[in-house]
């Protein structure tokens, strides 16, 4: 029963994705040109063109980071095709031409019927319209002012928006991939909240039919108004899987006063077999600016796919009494590597800090807990709290943390705690006694392990994550 | 894995300036050590100078020294004489000292009269001819000065050193006290000696920062290379003080390497003290290796020093070792203290718990890098790491990264870390008890300092730092 699953978790996804898609790409390599060619095809203003281009040559002059406690061969940069239009794809009439074995993986997760469809790509007209649905959503957010759309499009409708914040939390100059990004990114999406708007709905990534392959360089922006609220979702529990070996995203957040967004990532992404062969090289750079006071932003993450993953979701508190995040739970197995973590940067008085971060690594997989607290001299009354709990599966993984704390200012408080624990055979013993067998044991001790996390999930995120990490890790106890 | 970063061959001028000539390289004792000098030279010559660039240094900023030249000090035999160094000196080890002045032991200040059989304290130079078969065995092995800078300039200046060799199943009874006196700049003048030649000044502060690094006309300062080479045999039980003190305020630069190796259920409690003139340079590197079912205990205190750095690797190579880490670091002005410890589980069954607390005052600067390695085999291996951090100004500043890294799944290991100011509520306690704000704040620092100096073994020394302590504290009131 679980080889199979594993088999069918890690096994690429043949159905339905059509995988000619010489017609309307760029030939491979990066070059000055490239870049112009992205921007015109886009049809973008100029001073987007030079923003790419600026980033561009200045990625020309930096050199890969090699910190993180990852290893991989080198990534060859001209042998990666910067630009291709959206994949068409081939329609499946119904669900019964859908592969059985990921129609039981939706099963086990709980997907609802109709996502299942529109995961699964079956034309969902019959039962669930989705661009019905998006329309209706598309207008009720449109009724309080809320601009929900892709890059492209808020670069055509609202360049004013994009041009004020673009780059402005993560500089086009910021690290390697960031740079990579700000020059050859080719979608993504766009969220503005006007002033005292709370988004009436949770924004998900389900519901947006233009950015349904949101692409290897996606770019997130989301602008939260003085005293407006959203939450946001990003990713999806169902695996994904991807041609594109090297992810490079970067996501903004600029939050003004009394305002606040929560943003939610569950990601399963290709993570190579079980000889670590192929993999998807996730490399992100997420920062959010607490830029007005009494602002808050909350970052919770699932990361459970994915070869490679180099994610540091970060807050900058720079208004007064402004909040700061950072929940996560990253799940290793087989060759797998993780090093994520947070950075909580405060600038601001009386800004405050949370992190919980759960690392769970099983098979030969190393997972890192990286992260920075650093307290300006400024930053009167400062408080971080910070935990990270890792749990190994097995005796031939590895769990590491490297928590950087740096404090500036005496009136500033910062605890930071870490421990680490297993799965024993005597806890499994414990749950057969009772009846219960492994994989729901195992499921059951994993879940208590990230319910602080969990918590923080929208209820339908939590529940399939739940379900999601128990997959994930059949076979590897008992 | 920053050091594999390093190019080779990156032959930095500065470090080179701080090589013995060649005469010295091949200068006194046997040919084996005359080729460990000179290959520790070659180090010297190739490794790059560590900056704020590299990992391990990312905080702690040696560039001051840099500015400052310094020449041997080991050939400038000053006039030290049993009263100058009479507050140091602990009544428990009256008759088991060892004294070095500036690295090089002084016969006339030292006591090692009536030790028992099976306890060897002398110095290595002595030692060499009488030892040399276990000194070859143990000197420079714990301690892998390839990719260390400052370790390897320590092993090619080796000329002198302490050795303790207690042998199987032994009891030491007395704390074998090691006590390095540094002369400073003193009235006998400066080093003359090394690859600098300069005439002795009477005013030697006026150089003390040289414009543009090294500059051959100026002034050099003493530079000192202590060493430190422990053995206890199996079974064998000993305490040992490591004493880093200095009799004038002066620029001057210790350069310390201590190499510590534990038999088969052996034991040994570890007190180290640097207490360096204020505008001193300290550098310092531990290793430790422990063997099957042995115990070490270390006690860092850590007050003097313009800029101090100290490097200690604990590995148990034996199973079901046990380690017990203590470190306190207190100071002000515009003093660094850094502190990287690494403790390699490398074996099942062992334990390791350390402290380390930090006071940092004024404009001082705390560092502190605890990282925890638990390899694949050591199963059941049950560590614990805190950092307690105290700072008092706004001035001040404190970066700790206690790190962990985990490959064996049946451990238990967890580790915390807190950076924080006095609790009011304290505060508010003893002035509701009629204690002065300052009354109370110096009393909450001394008790938060006392905690550590409380735990070492010896009660003359716990009375001499708790003195120092709270001198220090009224200081920078």
């Amino acid at each position: 029963m679980s080889t199979t699953l594993e088999a069918l978790i890690n096994r690429p996804y043949e159905y339905g994705f059509v995988t000619d898609i010489e017609s309307d790409a760029i030939p491979k390599g990066l070059s000055e040109d490239v870049v112009r060619l992205i921007s015109k095809k886009k049809n973008e203003p100029d001073w987007l063109l030079e923003f790419r281009l600026s980033a561009y040559r200045h990625w020309l002059t930096m050199t890969e980071p090699v910190w993180a406690n990852v290893s991989h061969a080198k990534i060859d940069y001209q042998n990666i095709i910067y630009y291709s239009a959206p994949k068409p794809k081939k329609k499946l009439a119904s669900m019964d031409e859908v592969d059985p074995e990921l129609l039981r993986t939706f099963e086990k997760l709980g997907v609802p019927m109709h996502e299942r469809k529109m995961l699964a790509n079956v034309a969902v007209d019959v039962i669930f319209d989705s661009v019905s649905v998006t329309t209706t959503y598309k207008e009720k957010l449109a009724e309080v002012g809320i601009i929900f759309c892709s890059f492209s499009e808020a670069v055509q409708h609202h360049p004013d928006l994009v041009k004020q914040y673009l780059g402005s939390v993560v500089p086009s100059a910021d690290n390697f991939f960031a740079a990579l990004n700000s020059a050859v990114f080719t979608d993504g999406s766009f969220c503005y909240i006007p002033k005292n708007t709370k988004c009436p709905m949770d924004l998900s990534t389900y519901f947006r039919i233009n950015n349904a392959e949101s692409g290897q360089f996606e770019r997130t922006l989301i602008i939260a108004e003085e005293g407006s609220h959203v939450s946001y979702l990003e990713g999806c529990t169902a695996p994904r899987f991807d041609t594109n070996q090297l992810h490079a995203a970067v996501v903004e957040l600029v939050v003004l006063d009394n305002a606040e967004i929560k943003y939610s990532t569950v990601q399963n992404w290709y993570a190579g077999d079980e000889n670590g062969v192929g993999g998807i090289y996730n490399f992100v750079t997420k920062r959010g600016l607490c830029k007005g006071v009494n602002s808050k932003i909350s970052w919770t993450q699932v990361e459970t796919g994915s070869a490679i993953t180099w994610k540091y979701p970060s807050c900058v508190l720079l208004g007064d009494n402004s909040i700061g995040e950072f929940y996560s739970v990253a799940l290793t197995n087989h060759h797998q590597q993780a090093d994520t973590g947070t950075k909580m940067i405060h600038i601001g008085k009386n800004t405050r800090s949370r992190i919980v971060s759960k690392g769970i690594s099983a098979g030969q997989s190393n997972n890192s807990y990286r992260g920075l607290v650093k307290v300006g001299a400024k930053a009167d009354g400062a408080r971080n709290y910070s935990q990270c709990d890792s749990m190994l599966i097995g005796s031939v993984c590895g769990a590491h943390t490297f928590p950087y704390i740096e404090v500036m200012n005496s009136t500033a408080k910062v605890e930071h705690e870490a421990s680490t624990s297993r799965i024993g055979e005597d806890q499994m013993f414990y749950f057969a006694s009772r009846g219960i067998g492994g994989e729901e044991a195992v499921s059951m001790i994993i879940n208590g392990f990230c319910k602080e996390v969990f918590n923080h999930l929208p209820m339908e995120f939590a529940v399939e994550a739940t379900k999601l990490l128990g997959l994930k890790l059949e076979g590897s106890v008992g | 894995m920053s050091a594999a970063m390093k190019a080779p061959d990156v032959r930095d001028e500065y470090l080179a300036s701080l090589a013995p000539d060649a005469n010295l390289l091949a200068g006194p004792g046997p040919d084996w050590l005359n080729a460990l000098r000179a290959e520790a030279a070659t180090c010297v010559n190739s490794l790059p100078y560590p900056t704020t660039h590299d990992e391990e240094w990312r905080f702690t900023d040696f560039g001051l020294l840099r500015k400052t030249v310094f020449a041997s000090a080991a050939d400038i035999s000053p006039e030290v004489s049993l009263a100058d160094i009479a507050p140091f000196i602990l009544p428990e080890s009256e008759k088991s000292r060892l004294v070095f002045v500036n690295g090089i032991y002084a016969p006339h200040l030292s006591a090692c009269a009536g030790l028992p059989q099976g306890v060897v304290m002398s110095n290595l130079a002595a030692g060499l001819s009488s030892h040399d078969a276990v000194i070859r065995a143990h000197l420079a092995q714990q301690l892998d000065f390839h990719n260390e800078a400052f370790a390897a300039l320590n092993t090619c200046h080796i000329r002198d050193g302490a050795l303790v060799l207690i042998a199987k199943d032994t009891v030491c009874p007395a704390p074998i006290h090691l006590l390095f006196i540094a002369t400073g700049d003193d009235a006998q003048g400066c080093a003359s000696v090394g690859r600098l030649q300069h005439p002795a000044s009477g005013d030697t502060r006026a150089s003390m920062h040289v414009a543009g690094g090294r500059m051959p006309g100026a002034t050099a300062q003493q530079a000192s290379y202590p060493r430190c080479l422990v053995i206890a045999e199996a079974g064998s039980t000993c305490a040992l003080i490591e004493d880093y003190v200095c009799l004038n305020q002066g620029v001057y630069f210790t350069d310390a390497v201590c190499e510590i190796t534990l038999g088969e259920n052996a034991a040994v409690e570890h007190t180290r003290l640097q207490r360096e003139s204020p505008s001193a340079f300290h550098m310092a590197y531990g290793a430790v290796a422990l063997a099957r079912g042995s115990n070490y205990t270390a006690h860092n205190i850590a007050f003097g020093a313009r800029i101090s750095r100290h490097d200690l690797r604990i590995t148990q190579n034996g199973e079901a070792a046990q380690c017990t880490l203590n470190g306190l670091a207190l100071i002000s002005g515009r003093q660094i203290a850094d502190t990287h410890t690494v403790m390699d589980h490398a074996k099942p069954n062992g334990q390791s718990t350390q402290l380390h607390k930090c006071i940092a005052d004024g404009g001082a600067h705390a560092v502190f890098n605890g990282k925890i390695f638990v390899r694949k085999d050591a199963q059941h291996t049950h560590a614990a790491q805190q950092s307690r951090n105290l700072l008092l100004s706004n001035k001040a500043r404190i970066d700790t990264k206690p790190q962990l890294e985990i490959f064996a799944d049946d451990v238990k290991c967890a580790h915390g870390a807190t950076v924080s100011q006095l609790e009011t509520e304290e505060m508010f306690y003893l002035n509701s008890r009629g204690l002065s704000p300052l009354t109370a704040r110096n009393l909450l620092i001394y008790a938060f300092a006392e905690e550590i100096v409380d735990r070492i073994p010896v009660t003359s020394l716990i009375k001499q730092l708790s003195k120092t302590l709270s001198e220090q504290i009224l200081e920078h009131t």
